[in-house]
């Protein structure tokens, strides 16, 4: 039980520290080097995804997982 | 004088009615279908906004302090992780912590509406520096109609955080209650589900925002 908590935590600790890096990437990119809107565009949906995928667990719709 | 005596058949169309109560797991999946399709809806709102401001704005966008909006979003992303990690704690039996994830996420929420409402929109109309960093904003409601459009992203992307922390903080004391067990733990669950899409809409709008396109003269 402890085990799969520990590996809850850690997959969204990763997640976090995925969404931070790209957010970092973003500001840095767009603040020195280009403001193109389909690059932002493109790490907001890789983003978005992580956040559904992850966080939300988009997945229990379909798989009617319990808590 | 007369007298009421309960129907027998009142007491057996109860029983029964309780024998036709859907099944918990099948209510979890109505209730999980139900909120998601609520929160597709919001994507209308929240995108034709985002449409409005690509076609107001095009590749240009106001001058906004590049800190406010970074700070706003780092922080937003610290409340969406906190979140998850209180939704894992509730799942895993650890009301602790589920009760400390879940306040520091309410906390990082109204930081994120303080640096949006304060600082970026400067209700209080203050000036100030903060190592070379210009903290307060200067764009007002009646600076036309592309301010108008940076208010109603903002304004309505905070009215959902205000709700959402609002949620928060109703779900914590329920969880402080002892009203939620690692089997049904819905209100944990769907309010989680709701601050990360208050999560997901920012992660459009922080980038058509402060990133996209170059400063208006």
């Amino acid at each position: 039980m402890s085990e799969q908590k520990a590996k809850a935590y850690r997959r969204g600790l990763i997640t976090f520290l995925f969404l931070m890096v790209l957010t970092i990437a973003e500001y840095i990119v767009a603040v020195n080097f280009t403001s193109s809107i389909i690059m932002l565009f493109i790490i907001a949906l890789i983003k978005a995804a992580l956040i559904v995928q992850v966080f939300m667990h988009v997945s229990r719709l379909w798989r009617g997982e319990s808590h | 004088m007369t007298s009421y005596t309960k129907p027998i058949h009142d007491d057996q169309h109860a029983a029964e009615h309780a024998n036709h109560e859907p099944p918990f797991e099948v209510q979890l999946q109505s209730n999980r279908l139900g909120l998601w399709m609520f929160m597709f809806s919001e994507i209308f709102l929240f995108g034709a906004l985002l449409v409005a401001r690509f076609y107001l704005w095009g590749d240009t966008r106001p001058d906004l302090s590049q800190e406010v909006g970074l700070f706003a979003t780092v922080v937003l992303l610290f409340s969406s992780w906190f979140v998850y990690r209180g939704q894992t704690s509730m799942e895993f039996g650890d009301r602790q912590g589920f009760k400390r994830n879940f306040l520091l996420a309410a906390a990082m929420g109204t930081a994120f509406l303080i640096s949006v409402v304060v600082f970026e929109w400067n209700v209080f109309g203050l000036s100030g520096e903060l190592f070379g960093v210009e903290l307060f904003g200067h764009l007002t409601i009646a600076d036309g109609v592309e301010s108008g459009v940076f208010f109603a992203m903002t304004g309505w992307h905070a009215l959902h955080v205000t709700t959402g922390i609002l949620l928060l903080l109703i779900m914590w004391n329920k969880g402080r209650r002892g009203e939620f067990t690692p089997d049904r733990s819905w209100g944990v669950e769907g309010s989680g589900l709701y601050w990360h899409f208050v999560d997901v809409v920012w992660v459009f709008y922080y980038p058509a925002l402060y990133l996209m396109g170059t400063v208006m003269s």
